[in-house]
Formats: C-alpha cells, structure tokens, sequence
C-alpha cells in the first residue's frame, strides 16, 4: 500500500532530470535499486506471485541491457561516452552483481510458486553469479528435491556439495556437509541417524541454532518428548536474543500442546519473554495464543 | 479431529498427535546495497538470524525443521504415524497404567500399540510416550481408539477413553486402457493422476504380470548406455497432473499357442505404484487385477507373426501368418484365395488347400507380397473358405506397411 505513492517505480518525478535545480547535471532514475527489488518481491507475499515475476523479468532485461552497452564500450544508457577502464570495470561488477540479484529473487518466487524445475533451473544460473555460494546453493537445491520426494536426486546434489566442499577449509562447509547428511538421512526415514548428525554440528558448534533445533525435533519423532523440550527450553533460555525465533516458538508450542493441558501457561510465560526482547513486528501468531 | 467423552475428572491426561514429517522454515530475505542509507544493516540482521543460510541469507528455504501444525490429509497406501502421550497432571504417583491404541475402520479394528504391559508407576508431570505406525490400506472414515487405564494411590481403579475420527482419501485416479497389436502383443496405457493437494514424487510404477504373459515397460528410453526415463526433468506430479504408462504384454511361449484361442475375460496383471511426498513420505498402492476382454475372433484367426516395418515400392516382401482354428470340436478344411487391392499384389498360388486343421491348434503360412503404392499401406485380401460349412472368412487391413521409393537407402 505504501507503495502505491510510487506507482511502477518509473513516473517522471522520480528522476533526477525533474529536479534540475537540486542536483544539476544528474541524469537517471533516483529510486535505488534494492527498491525496485522489494517493488518487484512484494506482490509473491501477498498472493499474486505472477506479478513478482514479471516485474522481476522487466528489471532482468534493463539489467542485461546495461551490461550489453558497457560491454560495447557505451554508457549504461546506451550514449556515446568516455569513461575510464575502471569506472566501466566497476559499473560492470555492479550490474553483473544486480542481475545476480534479480534471478535470485526470481528463483525465490519460482520456488514460492512451486515451480520447482524452472527454481532448480534459475537457481543454477544463480550459482554463476554467486559462485562463493555454490555449496549452499547446491545444498539448497538438494532440499528443494528432499521436499518433493525425489530423495535419489537430493541425494546427488548432496554428493556434488561434498565435492565442491572438498576443497574448502573450515567449520562452515564442515558443518553445511553434516546438514546435507542429516536431512538425507530425515528423507529416508530415519530419525535416529538424523538426530545423531545433527548432535554431532554441535559438538562442532555448540550454540548453532538449527542444529539445535533440528536435532530435538528428531527427538519427538523417536518418542521422546520429554528430552526435545528440555533441548528447546534448554536453547531459549540460554540466549533468549538469538533463540526467541518464529520456527523455534512453533515447535515449542506445538510440544507444549501435546505435553499437557496446562500448555496456555506455558506459552504465556513465552509471550512475557517475547515481549521483553522482540519489537511490535513479531509475529505472535507462532505463540498459538488465539 | 477430537470427539471427547462427557467431562470426568482424570489425574491423566490424553494427547495425540499426528506426526507427519516435518516442513522446513522459509525465510523472506530484504536486502540492500551498500550505498543504500540502511548500508549494512540489512545484511547484518539477516546474517544474526538463526533461520537463514549461513553465507546465503538470500536463499529463502532455510534448514529449520519446523513441527507439522495441523493434521493434515491422509491418503490411502501411506502410513500413519502418531505420538501418544499420556501425562500425569496430578501431584500424586499413579499405578499400573496400561494405554491401548486400537484402529477401528468400518471393516476391522487392528491393535497398534507398540507395547501390551502396563507400566507399574507414573511419578506427576511424568509421561508415558509412544509413537505408533500403521500403513494405511483402506479408504473412508477410520477411528483411533486410545484407552487408558490406571490405578490411583487410594487404590481406585480408573479408564477413560478417547476418540479421534478422521478420514482416508484416495491419492490416486488410475485409468487404464488396452490396445491389441496385429500379433498376439496387449498394450496396456495406464493413466495415473495425483488428486492430493501436495506435488508426488513417483518412486516406482511397475506392471507386475499374471502367469500368462512377460512385460516390458517402455517408460525409459535408452540412449548410450544411460536409461532416461520418458518423463524427462519433469520427476514429480502436481496436484491434478496426469502422467500415461505405457507396458508391452507378451504371452509366454507356453501360453502363445493357446493365445488365439483365448476368449472372454482374461487376468493381465496388476499395477505396483509406489510414490514419496514432502521429505521422503511414503505411499504405496496396488490396483487390483486389471482384466481385458480378449476381442473376439470367431472360428477362424489369422494373425501375423512377422511382417518387416518398410518395404521398397515393387519389391517382393515376406510376410508369415499363423492360421489358428479356433473352434473347440470342428476340424477345418481350408482353402486359401488372395485378392489384390490397389496396392497390394499377392504372389503365389491362390485358391490352394491348407490340409486338415484341428480344433484349437494353428498352422504358419509363409506369404509373399508387394506394394505398388508409396506410403503406408494397408495389407488386405486374403480370404479363408471353411469347405465343409462353405462358409469364407474375409481378412482385410491385418496389417500396415510403410511403403518407401527404392531410391530411400533400406537396411
């Protein structure tokens, strides 16, 4: 609603032309681009994904546009200019970086729609622009098939993450690894070898709060709701800052209702602590007061 | 889903939940540049996010398991998981419980329960948990039965129990169809469709055969050395996708000979689908026996065991037929007369005897021909005359032919 001042982001008042005399010599849209990307995201959340992506087509053509008159030695406009080597360079690394942008957001919306082979397609040509995140891109990517219940592919994108990783360093992709082996594990049914790799990213990172989660979800699907609740509790109260998260808040509801009947207490006191460090736009509905 | 019973002051308390798998969270990233006012800011609070991607706080599906919120559907060929939990809401130890899960469909009532002992004692706030699975395999309304029986420290012996309905949808519409080849192959096209609500992986869709025949399943296609299956990219079904099936059905040697003679209903097979949903969920269903009508023949068959795909214009081809007596007592006399067409032109003796064939047994007659039109042509005109009874049995568009100009390289 708050958008609708601005119309589709291209009216006349929002270049810098209209305003010769409070920024002489400028020329351009002065909507900044992060803008038109929130613009262009907003209309998936409120159920009208269709129009997310052709506004997000529209900026991918202006994107390849530019990048196609930089390359031919012109300005991002299209005239005839003069600029340095470096000013060009960096004026391709930053469209290049905007165009990455934008498939990302069209991959998300893709996704959102359930449009899974064209998401897994755009998210591969992501990849190209991100190619730092390759693994967890590829390991987002196994997920997506995890949830349509082609666990044989997941399988396979998880295997090609372990290759990439290989040459990788560090915590990190130890522990993107262990995820992916967790969440196989989760597609083939077997809760107790899950929870075990989940167990294990903690005993690599101890305060990792989707390990933590994750592995007392395991918890309940093996019968033990006792022991997931105390891991929850355990997580909330030991950094409330961190932990007083939305999904966190689901689970420990949800096992609150099916521990007794005296669960409305316990999600009261939830709601006290909640509103000592969230701000107004926490979403209360996760709480299950209603 | 809850149908209590009237209100009792109990020191236990009841619950159960459905555990389908869980959902993974998904993430609404913002994001700015870093000439943008916010500069960082935006960055930053999705990095101290616990729910995203560590190093990809863009990507939107995160990696937190998030707890099913409602029950759900269930459809028939998935299985059933469920937590039970009882609870000790009172501040004294309860003795000898004993919690039964039962299943009650309108045909049966299957005991779930893991374990059958009671357990001796229940200190407050304590549980007893169970989690029990059940693979569903009929449709309609079902009713888990949760009966809980206790022991107070007075010595009171309590029971309760507790109702829960729900109801088993069908997953899948499968449509079959037969198609009869010119020789003694059925194919069979089954049309499956997914009437649920999420999208279907399918896992496995196989035709398992009756006694009588062998399959192939022509659902992959093989090209160097790697089998891709026909469907392409496209592994899963959306809700209200349809996907055809297509199986070649052979009669086995011993069961060929007859194959001619086989009237009425007979048994082909039936169909083996299994499928996984969200995380790997399961379901697995099997049609019933599908049956075909086997087309009628009357007393004399005549079918083509071999006859090449192309031919070239003009040029002689051989063509073999199998001649089956179809009747069960007679034993026929038959003469053979071939009558061109257009295009066909037989070659050979026409009007000849065949000799004496008994009942329900067959001959093989080895026949030469040639086209002389371009195309696909039909091959018609043979005629069969019974002549005891004088009767002749007319055979026509038994069978295509591509005819091709000699020019066109044949193999």
């Amino acid at each position: 609603m708050e958008f609708e001042q601005f119309g589709n982001l291209d009216q006349p008042d929002l270049y810098y032309e209209y305003y010769p005399h409070v920024y002489p010599g400028r020329k351009g849209s002065m909507v900044p681009f992060s803008m038109r990307i929130l613009h262009a995201e907003l209309p998936q959340y409120l159920g009208n994904p269709q129009e997310s992506l052709d506004r997000l087509h529209s900026m991918k053509i202006i994107c390849s546009k530019i990048l196609e008159n930089l390359e031919q030695g012109l300005a991002e406009d299209g005239s005839m200019t003069n600029i340095t080597q470096e000013n060009r360079q960096a004026s391709v690394q930053l469209w290049r970086s905007r165009l990455g942008r934008v498939m990302y957001s069209m991959a998300n919306c893709l996704l959102m729609m359930k449009d899974y082979v064209l998401a897994v397609h755009t998210y591969h040509t992501v990849i190209k622009y991100y190619p730092q995140q390759e693994p967890q891109l590829l390991s987002g990517i196994g997920r997506i098939f995890l949830q349509i219940g082609d666990i044989k592919t997941a399988e396979k994108y998880f295997q090609d993450v372990e290759k990439v990783t290989h040459k990788l360093d560090g915590l990190q992709s130890q522990i993107m690894v262990l995820m992916n082996r967790a969440f196989l594990h989760l597609g083939q049914n077997n809760f107790a070898e899950a929870h075990r790799f989940f167990t294990e990213i903690l005993r690599i990172d101890s305060s990792n709060a989707v390990a933590n989660n994750n592995a007392a979800v395991c918890l309940l699907y093996l019968g033990k709701l006792k022991d997931s609740l105390r891991q929850l509790e355990g997580m909330v109260q030991q950094d409330p800052k961190h932990y007083l998260h939305e999904s966190v808040l689901f689970n420990l509801t949800t096992m609150y209702e099916l521990e007794s009947s005296r669960s409305m207490q316990k999600k009261q006191a939830l709601l006290e602590a909640v509103a000592i460090k969230e701000g107004d736009s926490f979403n209360t509905q996760c709480l299950k007061l209603g | 889903m809850d149908v209590n019973q009237p209100k009792q002051e109990h020191l236990l308390a009841l619950k159960v939940m459905r555990l389908t798998k869980p959902t993974l969270f998904t993430n609404i990233p913002v994001t700015c540049e870093e000439r943008d006012l916010p500069g960082n800011l935006f960055n930053q609070l999705m990095k101290d996010d616990p729910s995203t991607v560590k190093g990809a706080e863009t990507l939107m599906l995160g990696e937190m398991l998030t707890l099913p919120q409602n029950f759900g559907n269930i459809f028939l060929g998935e299985t059933f998981s469920s937590y039970i939990s009882v609870h000790n809401d009172s501040n004294q130890v309860v003795k000898d419980i004993l919690v039964k899960a039962d299943l009650q469909t309108s045909s049966q009532r299957l005991n779930l329960s893991a374990s059958s002992a009671a357990v001796a004692e229940l200190k407050p706030d304590c549980c007893i948990d169970d989690v029990i699975h059940h693979e569903v395999k009929e449709i309609g309304t079902h009713i888990l039965v949760c009966a809980v029986s206790y022991t107070t420290q007075t010595g009171e012996k309590m029971y309760f129990r507790k109702f829960f309905k729900f109801q088993v949808l069908k997953p899948l519409d499968v449509k079959t169809k037969f198609y009869n080849a010119e020789t003694d192959e059925v194919f069979l096209e089954a049309q499956i469709q997914n009437i649920t609500t999420s999208p279907m992986f399918m896992e496995k869709v196989s035709l398992e055969p009756s006694m009588m025949y062998n399959v192939a399943e022509l659902n992959t296609v093989d090209t160097a050395g790697k089998s891709e299956s026909t469907f392409g990219a496209r592994t899963y079904l959306q809700p209200m996708d349809t996907r055809q099936y297509l199986y070649c059905l052979k009669p086995k040697q011993e069961f060929a000979e007859k194959a001619g003679v086989i009237k009425g209903v007979t048994v082909i097979g039936k169909l083996d689908i299994v499928w996984k949903t969200n995380l790997g969920e399961r379901g697995r269903l099997q049609t019933s026996q599908l049956q075909r009508m086997a087309p009628g023949y009357g007393d004399v068959r005549l079918s083509l065991e071999t006859i090449p795909d192309t031919v070239n214009l003009e040029e002689p081809f051989d063509i073999t037929c199998k001649i089956t007596n179809c009747s069960s007592e007679r034993t026929m006399d038959l003469v053979l007369e071939m009558c061109n067409t257009n295009s066909i032109h037989w070659c050979g003796v026409s009007g000849r005897q065949l000799g004496k064939l008994h009942p329900s047994s067959s001959l093989h007659l080895a026949l030469t021909l040639l086209s002389s039109v371009q195309g696909l042509q039909s091959v018609s005109g043979l005629r069969l005359t019974d002549t005891f009874l004088k009767r002749t049995y007319e055979y026509d568009d038994i069978a295509q032919v591509c005819v091709v100009s000699s020019e066109v390289k044949q193999s």
